[in-house]
Protein backbone atom coordinates (compact mmCIF):
# COMPACT_ATOMS: atom_id res chain seq x y z
CA UNK A 1 0.00 0.00 0.00
CA UNK A 2 2.80 2.62 -0.58
CA UNK A 3 3.27 4.39 -4.16
CA UNK A 4 5.90 2.88 -6.53
CA UNK A 5 8.90 4.96 -6.96
CA UNK A 6 8.69 7.97 -9.47
CA UNK A 7 10.09 10.97 -10.95
CA UNK A 8 8.30 14.00 -9.55
CA UNK A 9 8.15 17.19 -11.07
CA UNK A 10 6.63 20.37 -9.60
CA UNK A 11 6.27 23.21 -12.91
CA UNK A 12 5.96 26.42 -11.91
CA UNK A 13 3.69 27.49 -14.84
CA UNK A 14 1.68 26.00 -17.54
CA UNK A 15 4.34 26.52 -20.26
CA UNK A 16 6.73 24.36 -17.66
CA UNK A 17 3.85 21.45 -17.18
CA UNK A 18 3.55 21.76 -21.38
CA UNK A 19 6.79 20.91 -22.02
CA UNK A 20 7.20 17.99 -19.20
CA UNK A 21 4.12 16.51 -20.93
CA UNK A 22 5.76 16.66 -24.20
CA UNK A 23 8.77 15.23 -23.07
CA UNK A 24 7.30 12.67 -21.10
CA UNK A 25 3.54 12.03 -22.05
CA UNK A 26 2.99 8.56 -22.61
CA UNK A 27 5.40 7.61 -19.36
CA UNK A 28 4.17 10.63 -17.28
CA UNK A 29 0.86 11.14 -15.37
CA UNK A 30 -0.38 14.73 -13.79
CA UNK A 31 -1.13 15.22 -10.10
CA UNK A 32 -3.79 17.08 -9.35
CA UNK A 33 -5.86 16.53 -6.23
CA UNK A 34 -4.71 13.11 -6.18
CA UNK A 35 -7.91 11.54 -4.90
CA UNK A 36 -7.63 8.75 -7.23
CA UNK A 37 -4.44 8.68 -8.03
CA UNK A 38 -2.87 7.90 -4.82
CA UNK A 39 -5.55 5.07 -4.40
CA UNK A 40 -4.56 4.04 -7.18
CA UNK A 41 -0.71 4.36 -7.17
CA UNK A 42 -1.11 2.97 -3.21
CA UNK A 43 -2.60 -0.36 -4.80
CA UNK A 44 0.24 -0.13 -7.77
CA UNK A 45 -2.52 0.37 -10.25
CA UNK A 46 -0.82 3.05 -11.91
CA UNK A 47 3.44 3.18 -12.10
CA UNK A 48 4.07 6.00 -13.91
CA UNK A 49 7.94 6.78 -14.52
CA UNK A 50 6.69 10.45 -14.12
CA UNK A 51 4.41 12.65 -12.02
CA UNK A 52 3.96 15.69 -12.66
CA UNK A 53 2.54 17.75 -9.68
CA UNK A 54 -0.11 20.77 -10.99
CA UNK A 55 -0.30 22.26 -7.28
CA UNK A 56 1.82 25.14 -8.28
CA UNK A 57 0.66 26.15 -11.51
CA UNK A 58 -0.78 29.02 -11.21
CA UNK A 59 -2.99 29.66 -14.69
CA UNK A 60 -4.93 26.19 -13.60
CA UNK A 61 -6.22 28.32 -10.33
CA UNK A 62 -9.42 30.31 -9.88
CA UNK A 63 -13.14 30.58 -11.29
CA UNK A 64 -14.27 33.74 -13.28
CA UNK A 65 -16.48 35.00 -15.42
CA UNK A 66 -15.41 35.64 -19.43
CA UNK A 67 -17.24 35.78 -22.58
CA UNK A 68 -20.70 35.83 -21.14
CA UNK A 69 -19.29 31.96 -19.89
CA UNK A 70 -17.63 30.73 -16.31
CA UNK A 71 -14.41 29.46 -16.59
CA UNK A 72 -13.75 27.26 -13.64
CA UNK A 73 -9.46 26.35 -13.78
CA UNK A 74 -8.52 22.73 -13.60
CA UNK A 75 -7.38 22.80 -10.29
CA UNK A 76 -10.01 24.33 -8.27
CA UNK A 77 -10.48 22.25 -5.86
CA UNK A 78 -14.23 20.74 -5.50
CA UNK A 79 -15.31 22.45 -1.61
CA UNK A 80 -14.02 25.81 -3.77
CA UNK A 81 -16.94 25.50 -6.36
CA UNK A 82 -19.66 24.18 -4.04
CA UNK A 83 -18.95 27.59 -2.06
CA UNK A 84 -19.02 29.84 -4.65
CA UNK A 85 -21.84 31.44 -5.45
CA UNK A 86 -21.28 32.38 -9.00
CA UNK A 87 -20.82 28.95 -10.02
CA UNK A 88 -24.42 27.68 -11.32
CA UNK A 89 -26.41 26.20 -8.75
CA UNK A 90 -26.65 22.42 -11.13
CA UNK A 91 -22.92 22.04 -10.31
CA UNK A 92 -22.56 23.28 -6.49
CA UNK A 93 -25.74 20.74 -6.11
CA UNK A 94 -23.51 17.75 -8.17
CA UNK A 95 -20.15 18.44 -6.70
CA UNK A 96 -21.95 18.21 -2.86
CA UNK A 97 -22.54 14.19 -3.86
CA UNK A 98 -18.94 13.99 -4.45
CA UNK A 99 -16.94 11.82 -1.94
CA UNK A 100 -16.89 13.38 1.04
CA UNK A 101 -16.05 16.46 2.31
CA UNK A 102 -12.34 15.21 3.33
CA UNK A 103 -12.48 13.95 -0.57
CA UNK A 104 -13.70 17.50 -1.40
CA UNK A 105 -10.96 19.33 0.03
CA UNK A 106 -8.40 18.33 -2.49
CA UNK A 107 -10.26 16.76 -5.27
CA UNK A 108 -9.96 18.69 -8.37
CA UNK A 109 -12.87 19.66 -11.28
CA UNK A 110 -9.65 18.84 -14.00
CA UNK A 111 -8.90 15.58 -12.05
CA UNK A 112 -12.46 14.39 -12.30
CA UNK A 113 -12.96 15.19 -15.32
CA UNK A 114 -9.82 13.56 -16.72
CA UNK A 115 -10.32 10.48 -14.53
CA UNK A 116 -13.80 9.93 -16.44
CA UNK A 117 -15.43 7.53 -13.65
CA UNK A 118 -18.19 5.79 -15.25
CA UNK A 119 -20.24 6.73 -11.84
CA UNK A 120 -18.41 10.22 -11.65
CA UNK A 121 -20.41 13.36 -11.28
CA UNK A 122 -18.55 15.57 -13.30
CA UNK A 123 -18.36 14.36 -16.58
CA UNK A 124 -22.37 13.97 -17.08
CA UNK A 125 -22.94 17.61 -15.64
CA UNK A 126 -20.43 18.90 -18.24
CA UNK A 127 -22.51 16.67 -21.17
CA UNK A 128 -26.01 18.02 -20.06
CA UNK A 129 -24.77 21.75 -19.41
CA UNK A 130 -23.11 21.13 -22.96
CA UNK A 131 -19.53 22.45 -21.40
CA UNK A 132 -16.64 22.82 -23.50
CA UNK A 133 -12.94 21.24 -22.12
CA UNK A 134 -9.67 23.35 -22.72
CA UNK A 135 -6.55 21.90 -23.28
CA UNK A 136 -3.11 23.18 -23.51
CA UNK A 137 0.24 20.97 -25.36
CA UNK A 138 3.22 22.05 -27.22
CA UNK A 139 1.28 21.87 -30.24
CA UNK A 140 -1.54 24.62 -29.27
CA UNK A 141 -4.99 24.98 -27.32
CA UNK A 142 -7.41 23.02 -28.05
CA UNK A 143 -11.69 23.22 -27.11
CA UNK A 144 -13.31 20.07 -26.94
CA UNK A 145 -16.89 19.72 -26.35
CA UNK A 146 -18.15 17.69 -23.46
CA UNK A 147 -19.92 15.21 -26.16
CA UNK A 148 -16.67 14.18 -27.38
CA UNK A 149 -14.71 14.35 -24.32
CA UNK A 150 -15.35 10.89 -22.72
CA UNK A 151 -14.46 8.05 -24.69
CA UNK A 152 -14.66 5.27 -22.21
CA UNK A 153 -14.80 4.10 -18.69
CA UNK A 154 -11.50 6.10 -17.52
CA UNK A 155 -10.72 7.07 -20.93
CA UNK A 156 -10.88 10.82 -22.65
CA UNK A 157 -10.11 12.32 -25.76
CA UNK A 158 -7.03 13.95 -23.87
CA UNK A 159 -3.70 13.46 -25.64
CA UNK A 160 -0.48 11.78 -23.92
CA UNK A 161 0.84 15.34 -24.27
CA UNK A 162 -2.03 17.48 -23.73
CA UNK A 163 -2.64 19.15 -19.91
CA UNK A 164 -6.71 19.91 -19.20
CA UNK A 165 -6.74 23.55 -18.33
CA UNK A 166 -9.97 24.67 -17.88
CA UNK A 167 -13.74 24.04 -18.13
CA UNK A 168 -16.00 26.54 -19.59
CA UNK A 169 -20.06 26.46 -18.74
CA UNK A 170 -22.59 28.67 -20.38
CA UNK A 171 -23.66 31.55 -17.96
CA UNK A 172 -27.78 31.94 -17.14
CA UNK A 173 -29.60 29.64 -15.09
CA UNK A 174 -31.52 27.04 -17.05
CA UNK A 175 -33.98 24.94 -14.67
CA UNK A 176 -32.60 22.05 -13.14
CA UNK A 177 -32.63 18.77 -11.62
CA UNK A 178 -29.68 15.88 -10.12
CA UNK A 179 -30.38 12.79 -8.78
CA UNK A 180 -28.31 9.90 -7.74
CA UNK A 181 -29.03 6.63 -5.77
CA UNK A 182 -25.64 5.31 -3.87
CA UNK A 183 -25.75 1.70 -1.75
CA UNK A 184 -24.49 3.59 1.08
CA UNK A 185 -26.07 7.69 1.78
CA UNK A 186 -24.44 10.44 0.18
CA UNK A 187 -20.55 10.46 -0.81
CA UNK A 188 -20.88 6.60 -2.08
CA UNK A 189 -19.92 5.98 -6.25
CA UNK A 190 -23.31 6.07 -7.69
CA UNK A 191 -25.31 2.83 -9.24
CA UNK A 192 -27.00 5.77 -11.19
CA UNK A 193 -27.87 9.18 -11.68
CA UNK A 194 -29.29 11.62 -13.59
CA UNK A 195 -29.00 14.93 -14.20
CA UNK A 196 -31.00 17.67 -16.20
CA UNK A 197 -29.91 20.68 -17.61
CA UNK A 198 -32.78 23.36 -19.25
CA UNK A 199 -33.81 20.81 -22.48
CA UNK A 200 -30.73 18.21 -22.21
CA UNK A 201 -31.00 15.31 -20.23
CA UNK A 202 -27.78 12.82 -19.28
CA UNK A 203 -27.49 9.60 -17.71
CA UNK A 204 -24.74 7.94 -15.42
CA UNK A 205 -23.45 5.38 -13.34
CA UNK A 206 -25.00 2.90 -16.04
CA UNK A 207 -23.05 2.32 -19.09
CA UNK A 208 -18.79 2.87 -20.51
CA UNK A 209 -19.41 6.71 -20.00
CA UNK A 210 -22.50 9.25 -18.81
CA UNK A 211 -25.13 9.10 -21.95
CA UNK A 212 -27.40 11.71 -23.24
CA UNK A 213 -31.12 10.83 -24.20
CA UNK A 214 -31.48 12.74 -27.31
CA UNK A 215 -35.26 10.99 -27.82
CA UNK A 216 -36.19 11.60 -23.74
CA UNK A 217 -35.18 15.62 -25.13
CA UNK A 218 -37.19 15.59 -27.62
CA UNK A 219 -40.21 14.63 -25.90
CA UNK A 220 -39.96 17.20 -23.09
CA UNK A 221 -39.43 19.53 -25.25
CA UNK A 222 -42.56 18.32 -27.33
CA UNK A 223 -44.27 18.97 -23.88
CA UNK A 224 -44.70 15.56 -23.04
CA UNK A 225 -45.34 15.63 -19.33
CA UNK A 226 -42.29 14.41 -16.84
CA UNK A 227 -44.19 11.47 -15.18
CA UNK A 228 -45.07 9.90 -18.23
CA UNK A 229 -41.08 9.04 -19.63
CA UNK A 230 -39.94 6.40 -17.62
CA UNK A 231 -40.50 3.77 -20.20
CA UNK A 232 -38.58 6.30 -22.89
CA UNK A 233 -35.69 6.73 -21.11
CA UNK A 234 -35.22 2.99 -20.20
CA UNK A 235 -35.79 1.76 -23.66
CA UNK A 236 -33.27 4.62 -24.63
CA UNK A 237 -30.67 3.90 -21.79
CA UNK A 238 -27.36 1.65 -22.84
CA UNK A 239 -26.59 -0.39 -20.25
CA UNK A 240 -25.89 -4.16 -19.40
CA UNK A 241 -28.06 -3.41 -15.99
CA UNK A 242 -31.62 -4.10 -16.09
CA UNK A 243 -31.58 -2.85 -12.72
CA UNK A 244 -29.42 0.07 -13.42
CA UNK A 245 -31.59 0.73 -16.31
CA UNK A 246 -34.77 1.25 -14.22
CA UNK A 247 -33.55 2.87 -11.43
CA UNK A 248 -31.82 5.72 -14.10
CA UNK A 249 -35.24 5.88 -15.75
CA UNK A 250 -36.99 6.84 -12.66
CA UNK A 251 -34.38 8.85 -12.00
CA UNK A 252 -34.50 10.99 -15.21
CA UNK A 253 -38.34 11.31 -14.23
CA UNK A 254 -37.19 12.79 -10.81
CA UNK A 255 -35.03 15.35 -12.28
CA UNK A 256 -37.28 16.18 -14.57
CA UNK A 257 -40.04 17.00 -12.32
CA UNK A 258 -37.43 18.77 -10.54
CA UNK A 259 -36.30 20.80 -13.29
CA UNK A 260 -39.56 22.22 -14.04
CA UNK A 261 -40.45 22.89 -10.66
CA UNK A 262 -37.43 25.71 -11.08
CA UNK A 263 -38.52 26.93 -13.93
CA UNK B 1 17.61 13.50 -8.78
CA UNK B 2 13.61 13.97 -8.85
CA UNK B 3 13.13 11.15 -6.83
CA UNK B 4 13.50 12.49 -4.01
CA UNK B 5 12.20 17.31 -3.69
CA UNK B 6 12.76 19.66 -0.92
CA UNK B 7 9.82 19.97 1.70
CA UNK B 8 9.29 22.95 3.49
CA UNK B 9 5.95 22.51 6.24
CA UNK B 10 4.88 23.25 9.32
CA UNK B 11 3.63 20.50 11.42
CA UNK B 12 1.96 21.40 14.94
CA UNK B 13 3.65 24.99 14.74
CA UNK B 14 7.00 23.62 13.97
CA UNK B 15 8.64 24.18 10.95
CA UNK B 16 10.22 21.58 9.21
CA UNK B 17 12.69 21.50 6.38
CA UNK B 18 14.38 18.90 4.55
CA UNK B 19 14.42 16.19 1.49
CA UNK B 20 11.78 13.23 1.23
CA UNK B 21 11.21 10.55 -1.11
CA UNK B 22 8.85 11.85 -3.58
CA UNK B 23 6.75 8.67 -3.42
CA UNK B 24 6.50 9.66 0.61
CA UNK B 25 2.32 10.17 1.27
CA UNK B 26 1.72 12.64 3.91
CA UNK B 27 0.77 9.92 6.81
CA UNK B 28 3.99 8.23 6.44
CA UNK B 29 6.02 11.03 6.72
CA UNK B 30 4.48 12.27 9.94
CA UNK B 31 4.50 8.73 11.19
CA UNK B 32 8.20 7.72 10.24
CA UNK B 33 10.24 10.87 9.58
CA UNK B 34 8.27 13.51 12.48
CA UNK B 35 7.47 10.40 14.41
CA UNK B 36 3.87 11.40 15.12
CA UNK B 37 2.21 8.46 15.55
CA UNK B 38 -0.91 9.36 16.71
CA UNK B 39 -2.27 10.28 12.63
CA UNK B 40 -2.85 6.35 12.07
CA UNK B 41 -2.19 4.58 8.65
CA UNK B 42 -5.17 2.30 8.16
CA UNK B 43 -6.47 1.51 4.44
CA UNK B 44 -3.69 3.48 3.14
CA UNK B 45 -6.28 3.97 0.17
CA UNK B 46 -8.66 7.08 1.22
CA UNK B 47 -11.34 4.88 2.36
CA UNK B 48 -11.08 4.14 6.68
CA UNK B 49 -10.38 8.13 7.58
CA UNK B 50 -8.14 7.06 10.42
CA UNK B 51 -5.11 9.30 8.75
CA UNK B 52 -7.53 12.31 8.49
CA UNK B 53 -5.34 15.84 9.50
CA UNK B 54 -5.94 19.11 9.32
CA UNK B 55 -4.16 20.76 5.94
CA UNK B 56 -4.15 24.58 6.60
CA UNK B 57 -7.52 24.23 8.56
CA UNK B 58 -9.20 21.90 6.11
CA UNK B 59 -9.81 17.99 6.90
CA UNK B 60 -7.86 15.94 4.48
CA UNK B 61 -6.59 12.13 4.09
CA UNK B 62 -3.00 12.34 4.72
CA UNK B 63 -2.60 8.75 3.08
CA UNK B 64 -4.38 10.60 -0.05
CA UNK B 65 -1.55 13.34 -0.41
CA UNK B 66 2.27 12.84 -1.22
CA UNK B 67 4.35 14.85 1.28
CA UNK B 68 5.70 16.78 -1.14
CA UNK B 69 1.83 18.15 -2.09
CA UNK B 70 2.00 19.78 1.52
CA UNK B 71 4.73 22.29 0.49
CA UNK B 72 4.29 25.81 2.62
CA UNK B 73 1.24 23.86 4.18
CA UNK B 74 0.05 24.44 7.95
CA UNK B 75 -0.38 20.99 9.03
CA UNK B 76 -2.22 19.90 12.98
CA UNK B 77 -2.47 16.10 14.18
CA UNK B 78 -3.79 15.21 17.25
CA UNK B 79 -0.48 15.68 18.65
CA UNK B 80 -1.11 19.39 18.05
CA UNK B 81 -4.88 19.57 19.11
CA UNK B 82 -4.02 18.98 23.09
CA UNK B 83 -2.43 17.26 25.59
CA UNK B 84 -3.19 15.05 28.61
CA UNK B 85 -4.54 17.53 31.59
CA UNK B 86 -5.29 20.07 28.49
CA UNK B 87 -7.74 18.35 26.65
CA UNK B 88 -9.54 20.40 23.78
CA UNK B 89 -13.01 20.88 24.61
CA UNK B 90 -14.11 18.10 21.55
CA UNK B 91 -11.12 15.52 22.89
CA UNK B 92 -12.53 16.48 26.39
CA UNK B 93 -16.43 15.39 24.82
CA UNK B 94 -15.25 12.16 23.35
CA UNK B 95 -14.24 11.03 26.31
CA UNK B 96 -17.39 12.25 28.43
CA UNK B 97 -19.39 10.21 25.75
CA UNK B 98 -17.29 7.22 25.62
CA UNK B 99 -16.68 7.84 21.88
CA UNK B 100 -13.88 5.51 21.59
CA UNK B 101 -12.70 2.12 22.64
CA UNK B 102 -9.44 1.02 20.57
CA UNK B 103 -9.07 4.45 19.31
CA UNK B 104 -7.50 3.95 16.59
CA UNK B 105 -9.76 5.65 14.65
CA UNK B 106 -9.88 8.89 17.09
CA UNK B 107 -7.53 11.14 15.63
CA UNK B 108 -9.24 11.00 12.10
CA UNK B 109 -12.53 11.81 13.70
CA UNK B 110 -11.34 14.66 15.88
CA UNK B 111 -9.60 16.21 12.54
CA UNK B 112 -13.10 16.18 10.55
CA UNK B 113 -14.94 17.08 13.78
CA UNK B 114 -12.17 20.59 14.61
CA UNK B 115 -13.47 21.44 10.44
CA UNK B 116 -16.92 20.76 11.34
CA UNK B 117 -17.12 22.33 14.46
CA UNK B 118 -14.97 25.92 13.11
CA UNK B 119 -17.55 25.98 9.88
CA UNK B 120 -19.72 27.53 12.97
CA UNK B 121 -22.84 25.60 11.50
CA UNK B 122 -25.02 24.24 14.00
CA UNK B 123 -25.93 20.59 12.37
CA UNK B 124 -28.78 18.16 13.19
CA UNK B 125 -27.31 14.82 14.54
CA UNK B 126 -28.43 12.95 10.90
CA UNK B 127 -26.20 15.83 9.16
CA UNK B 128 -23.29 14.93 10.91
CA UNK B 129 -23.44 11.33 10.90
CA UNK B 130 -23.93 11.65 6.56
CA UNK B 131 -20.76 14.47 7.40
CA UNK B 132 -18.71 11.57 8.98
CA UNK B 133 -19.62 9.45 6.55
CA UNK B 134 -15.85 9.43 5.63
CA UNK B 135 -14.68 7.24 8.75
CA UNK B 136 -14.76 3.90 9.76
CA UNK B 137 -15.37 3.26 13.56
CA UNK B 138 -15.44 -0.62 14.67
CA UNK B 139 -15.86 -0.31 18.20
CA UNK B 140 -18.57 2.35 19.00
CA UNK B 141 -20.71 2.24 16.86
CA UNK B 142 -21.00 5.77 15.89
CA UNK B 143 -23.25 6.97 18.12
CA UNK B 144 -21.24 8.41 20.87
CA UNK B 145 -19.16 9.90 18.28
CA UNK B 146 -21.91 11.79 16.74
CA UNK B 147 -23.16 12.72 20.27
CA UNK B 148 -19.94 14.34 21.09
CA UNK B 149 -19.58 16.44 18.07
CA UNK B 150 -22.99 17.14 18.30
CA UNK B 151 -22.50 19.00 22.10
CA UNK B 152 -20.00 20.65 20.89
CA UNK B 153 -21.68 22.70 18.28
CA UNK B 154 -22.56 26.53 19.35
Amino acid sequence: MKPPPFEYYRPGSLDEAVQLMARYGPDAKILAGGQSLLPMLAMRQARPKHLVDLQRVGELAGIRSADGRLRIGAMVRQREIERDSSVPPLVRCAVRHIGNFEVRNRGTVGGSLSYLDPAAEWPAVALAMEAVIVTASQRGRREIAARDFGLGPHTTALAADEVLVEVLLPAGNAGFGFAEVTRRGVGDFAVAGAVCHGAAVAVFGVGQRPQRLPGVEALVSAGQPADGLAEAAASEIDTTSEYRRRVAAALVVRVLTEAAGRR
Amino acid sequence: MTSEAELTVTVNGARWSGTVPARLTLCDFLRSMLRLTGTHAGCEQGVCGACTVLLNGAAVRSCLMLAVQAEGADVTTVEGMGRPGQLTRLQDAFLRHRAFQCGFCTSGFLAAAEEILRSGERYTRDELRALLLGHVCRCTGYEPIVEAVYQCQG
